[in-house]
């Protein structure tokens, strides 16, 4: 019952949230510089052309008026159409989203995987050597911005080791680096879904491995995941480890831990059933805002990887100032961090008695 | 006299801080009788919860236990024992600090248990009771389904992380199972808990204080143990619950014949409790004896004064006889070699500066005192002035009821 409360709560608070985003939005596109029929039609575009689609567009309307023609169409689900290509911008945020998704989950796992034993280990070995080795890892992993990080894995492993991995675009690589041909299969996969450089989206993978027993295609989508999954999740991963091990330390030192020793209790069970799952709660929350964080964050690892993803479609929307498709990918992004918010929250009162309490 | 289970000799815990040493407990002598109730009393930083925890070899980081002997009897344990560490079995007795930690801490939640002081905060806050009874139930049958030697020898099939990361994906692998939870709630029932079913499904902090303390003792009970040390069972609770507490730790002892070491502040709970009681002072054990030698035959004068600091309803004193200073520095380089009550005993004299040894105050030996008022009448002629130790008796708590 209290669930529920707390649900329908959180959903009223995430819509004002997402009102907030549009009008913002709505708001500096209205100040931004440059007129956005001229912006449609190009440099030079016939006057009288100028003015037919400002009159279409409703852009010789009031303000207000095309504020809540806007919101109108948001309430239908329809974000407008991109001035660029004059498509359905519902339909581009939408091909776009499983290869962001992708990343950011390969991204988080990639931090839980690494991170969570790292922290344990520093927690429990403290001042040891591993301790160090992990303390300095997460300094390194915190202060390395995700750009050079990129770069840097790219040219170690697919330059300098010729590991195939597409670089960015067919551009001439250094002299003497090996060079990496496109995949062969750049297209839209079975869904509908552009596959980019990523080759193989995960969903045609899986359908390989269920249906054809192949594993090919889950390899080839490894491949291009892994390098852009390490450069996301570092930061994250560096993150986490921090988070554990303090966590670790402040349980390690509470009264029942000392109890559950007194009970004999053996020592895994003691670190994980026990303190690690204590320790899990307040992780678990920033894992949640920083997914959101990381679906936003992703646009700089895209961009570096051109991986076919909203964040790549943003950094293009931004270089043609296609304002409707910039607002519409703004938009996702913040319902994506809203949602997942909410669910972080149902998590939490789970794994905490006490929350659901109240 | 009955057998004795536990005979410690010289136990010392040193905890090492920046200040420098510090003598938590040092030169510890008890022996405890099977199945009798010893109390130990003393302030605030005497070192009786480090003592309770150096037993269960709890000690913390910068804490370590830095001499003595741990013997503990038990024909079988010793018999598993003695092919292993030949020199660390003296007959039935085994000494707990000679062999290696892996058998000593098989002993945890076997053969010893512990109820701590405050029980909110002794219990995981994320796992229902019952689930955590049933761990403690669940070490206790294992541990008699493989017996000790085969732990302390080969390691056998221990819990590992992998046995942990198994039991996520297969229900059937989880380390407590029906049983142990059944029996959890048998428990629950046995300490007075109504509708136990239910209850060992609820979260700690659905329990009130006093319960939780029951289940906390429904838990050291899960261990079937010979020893229970109880750290203060009754001081974070109401004075009402106090008392039932108190009734129903003498009924399960009553009826399982363990041996209780009850360690409190509170001379009532004493009283009400123990057959023996050992005064604590500055580490050590200043005062031992039955019930009545203590209180009634009082021969250290800190005994006497925290006899005198019990309010006495029929008595005809109007204010209560403080002791006056505190606790003594417990940095081992402040304390010297004297009798560490001196500096606030209103019977120093000058004997006093060496350290008193434990004198026999009755032929039987079951009453002793470390001081040399035992031996010798109190002359006010040769007593120490006042303030004698006014410069060098910094006050300190460290490293006493941290726990």
């Amino acid at each position: 019952m209290a669930m529920r409360q707390f649900l329908v709560r959180r959903l009223l608070q995430g819509i004002l949230v997402i009102w907030g985003v549009v009008t913002v939005l709505f708001g500096l596109r209205a100040v931004s510089p440059g007129d956005p029929a001229t912006l449609m039609l190009g440099e030079g575009a016939n006057r009288e052309l100028v003015e037919r689609v400002r009159e279409e567009e409703g852009l010789n309307e009031p303000i207000y008026v095309q504020y809540l023609d806007y919101v109108g169409g948001l309430l239908q689900g329809d974000l407008g159409y991109s001035w660029q290509s004059n498509r359905d911008v519902t339909a581009m945020v939408i091909e776009r989203i499983p290869a962001t998704i992708e990343l950011t989950i390969a991204a988080t796992i990639v931090a839980i995987v690494i991170a969570i034993p790292l922290g344990v280990v520093s927690a429990t070995r403290r001042n040891e050597p591993s301790d160090y080795g992990a303390t300095l890892f997460s300094l390194l992993g915190i202060s390395t911005p995700n750009f050079w990080l990129g770069l840097m894995l790219i040219l170690v492993m697919s330059v300098w080791f010729g590991i195939p991995y597409p670089t960015m675009s067919t551009a001439a690589v250094p002299v003497g680096a090996v060079r990496i041909p496109y995949p062969s299969h750049i297209g839209y996969d079975f869904y509908g879904f552009p596959t980019g450089r990523r080759g193989v989206g995960f969903p045609d993978a899986m359908r390989a491995l269920v249906y054809d027993q192949s594993v090919s295609e889950l390899g080839a989508w490894l491949r291009y995941i892994t390098l852009p999954a390490l450069t996301l999740g570092t930061y994250f991963t560096a993150l986490i480890t921090r988070l554990t091990r303090s966590g670790m330390i402040d349980e390690l030192g509470k009264p029942y831990v000392t109890a559950t020793k007194a009970k004999g209790l053996p020592n895994p069970l003691i670190r994980y059933k026990h303190v690690l799952r204590n320790t899990m709660i307040p992780i678990i929350t920033v894992l949640g805002l920083q997914m959101g964080t990381l679906m936003g964050g992703a646009v700089i690892t895209e961009t570096v990887f051109n991986w076919p993803g909203l964040g790549l479609r943003l950094v293009d929307a931004l270089r043609i100032r296609d304002w409707p498709l910039m607002q519409g990918i703004i938009i996702f992004i913040a319902f994506a961090f809203i949602v997942i918010n909410i669910v972080v929250d149902a998590l939490y009162t789970k794994l905490n008695p006490q929350v659901s309490a109240e | 006299m009955s057998e004795t289970i536990l005979e410690i000799d010289d136990l010392s815990t040193q905890f090492f801080t920046s200040e420098g040493k510090v003598n938590a407990v040092h030169g510890f002598d008890l022996e405890l009788e099977r199945g009798e109730v010893f109390g130990i009393v003393g302030e605030s930083g005497s070192g009786k919860s480090v003592t309770a925890l150096s037993l269960m070899d709890l000690v913390e980081s910068p804490g370590r236990i830095t001499s003595g002997s741990v013997g503990y009897r038990n024909p079988s344990f010793a018999e598993n024992m003695r092919t292993s560490y030949p020199d660390a079995v003296d007959g039935d007795l085994v000494d707990l600090r000679a062999i290696p930690e892996d058998a000593r801490r098989s002993l945890r939640g076997t053969a010893f248990s512990m109820i701590f002081q405050d029980p909110e905060s002794s219990f995981n806050p994320s796992l229902t009771v019952g689930e955590q009874i049933a761990e403690a139930v669940e070490v206790q049958q294992r541990a008699t389904a493989m017996p000790r030697s085969g732990r302390a020898k080969t390691r056998g099939p221990e819990y590992s992380l992998g046995s942990y990361l198994m039991s996520m994906a297969l229900p059937s692998k989880r380390y407590v199972t029906e049983s142990s939870r059944a029996r959890a709630i048998e428990l629950l029932e046995t300490v007075g808990i109504p509708d136990p079913a239910q209850r060992a499904d609820e979260y700690p902090h659905e329990y009130s204080g006093g319960m939780l303390q029951r289940a906390m003792i429904a838990q050291a009970l899960a261990s079937e143990p010979d020893v229970l040390i109880a750290d203060e069972p009754t001081t974070a609770l109401d004075v009402t619950i106090q008392a039932q507490i108190l009734d129903l730790l003498n009924e399960l002892q009553a009826e399982t014949g363990m041996t209780i070491l009850l360690i409190t502040h509170n001379l009532g709970v004493v009283a009400r409790m123990c057959d023996r009681v050992g005064v604590m002072y500055a580490g050590e054990i200043v005062e031992r004896g039955t019930l009545e030698d203590v209180f009634d035959d009082t021969v250290h004068p800190y005994t006497k004064g925290l006899l005198g600091s019990v309010p006495d309803l029929e008595g005809t004193a109007d204010r209560l006889q403080a002791i006056s200073g505190n606790v003594p520095s417990l940095l081992d380089h402040e304390m010297g070699d004297r009798c560490y009550f001196a500096d606030r005993c209103p019977k120093a004299m000058d004997t006093c500066l060496e350290k008193p040894r434990s004198f026999d105050v009755d032929a039987d030996g079951r009453h002793s005192v470390t001081c040399y008022l035992a031996e010798e009448n109190y002359d006010p002629d040769r007593a120490l002035e006042e303030g004698r130790f006014a410069s060098e008796g910094a006050v300190s708590d460290v490293g006493g009821d941290s726990q």
